[in-house]
């Protein structure tokens, strides 16, 4: 899996498609062969309704859990926005109280309830999260060789990897903002101006520059193929490959690279009905095909039974092989 | 006016000329860097004043740098008291 392996797959895995294809199954599938192969794989769940817990039968929570140990073994991770706001809030009231004399306390604390409840808040922590377990995982020295990401469906997922993109220029504004702001400051104590902000500069700039650098490495780290990419799940109908077609298209155009298609739950040629559905599925795959050339494409058959604890996975990762 | 000027030039040579140059460039200065903090204090407390910020998560952190500044930022921009119920800085 990773770049220091046979297959030259990346070390980051982004597992995504439509609503119910089979993003989780297929998540899990993937994380056991890993750990089977020897890897330490990290399995990390963007989707608000998490159900990773629910395919290894264990409960989980947003600190890893090992769930599996052959070989390797699988750490899984279902993402708590919630969690991560109280965190983050918890560290700005801290220096608010540092800085502030203590009658702005209150006042200060009821100013960073506005921003819990922000629109937008619950998507950036999600993205802070995954931002501080990803790039983590994924650097030379951590402890896994490979990370899993199952997502949530598509338009939740499109809006969270464009998210770095965006948050770098916004922060590059603010700082060209400081810069200008600070020459302006250094202009002035030149010609023996006064007042002085230096360490009110100091500390925005750091604060700046440190956001930055952590939105430029989760954007440098998924739009690298030699060390990320995507997996989409479809099923074999209409509508999740009409959505497959535009994510592809989508990802293509933030420059994040999509590396297999997996095409979940082929009825077999087997009795009237699955045979018509499967004549049906082959036009599809087709139309599929043909918009998205080049990626390489497994089609899983429609399995019996329920697809989770470790050996109804193993059935669905030997077909990822 | 020019007996005023030559004053400030007398007073000016004795403590090397500096106020007389630098007295006109340093408003125009601190100006520029008000305008330049202003637009920042705008974006900080975009979502306090109204203004929905989807970045509020992050513009909070940059919060406590800035608070302090809050009470002069809202008088220069012509509101004698504080514009924000729960900032109760005056």
């Amino acid at each position: 899996m990773g770049p220091d392996t046979a297959d030259g797959d990346p070390r980051l895995v982004l597992v995504s498609g439509k609503g119910g294809v089979g993003k989780t199954s297929v998540s899990c599938a993937l994380a056991l062969r890993e750990a089977r192969a020897g890897r330490r794989v990290l399995l990390v769940s963007t989707d608000p309704a998490h159900n990773l817990g629910h395919a290894w039968g264990t409960p989980l929570d947003d600190e890893p859990r090992r769930v599996l140990v052959d070989a390797g073994h699988v750490d899984a991770v279902e993402i708590d926005p919630a969690r991560t706001v109280q965190r983050h809030l918890r560290a700005v009231g801290e220096s608010l109280r540092r800085l502030l004399p203590e009658r702005m306390h209150g006042p200060a604390e009821q100013h960073l309830e506005l921003a819990r409840d922000a629109p937008g808040t619950h998507e950036s922590a999600v993205l802070e999260r995954l931002a501080e377990l990803v790039v983590g995982a994924c650097h030379p020295s951590s402890a896994y060789d490979v990370v899993v990401v199952d997502t949530a469906p598509t338009g939740h997922t499109l809006r969270l990897v464009a998210l770095p993109e965006r948050l770098t220029s916004w922060t590059e504004s603010l700082l060209a903002n400081r810069d200008r702001s600070e020459r302006f400051g250094a202009a002035l104590r030149g010609l023996g101006g006064g007042e002085e902000h230096v360490d009110r500069d100091a500390e925005l700039r750091r604060v700046l520059v440190r956001r930055r650098d952590r939105f430029a490495g989760l954007r440098d780290l998924l739009t690298d193929p030699s060390r990320a990419g995507f997996w989409l799940v479809t099923t074999a109908e209409r509508l999740p490959v009409a959505e497959t077609q535009a994510l592809h298209t989508e990802l293509r155009a933030l420059g994040i690279p999509v590396q297999r298609l997996v095409v979940n739950r082929r009825s077999p040629a087997d009795g009237a009905v699955l045979t018509a559905r499967r004549a049906v599925e082959d036009q599809h795959l087709a139309v599929l095909a043909d918009a998205v050339p080049g990626v390489p494409l497994t089609e899983v058959p429609l399995l019996p039974g329920d697809l989770t604890g470790e050996s109804a996975l193993a059935a669905l990762a030997e077909q990822l092989a | 006016m020019i007996s005023s000027r030559w004053a400030a030039l007398r007073a000016g040579l004795r403590s090397g000329l500096e106020e007389f140059y630098a007295g006109p460039y340093r408003a125009t200065m601190r100006r520029a860097r008000r305008e330049e903090d202003d637009l920042f204090m705008l974006v900080v407390l975009a979502e306090a004043l109204g203004v929905p910020d989807p970045a509020a998560y992050w513009s909070a952190e940059l919060l406590p740098a800035t608070y302090e500044e809050f009470h002069a930022w809202h008088r220069r921009i012509g509101m004698e008291s504080s514009p924000l119920d729960h900032v109760g800085c005056c």
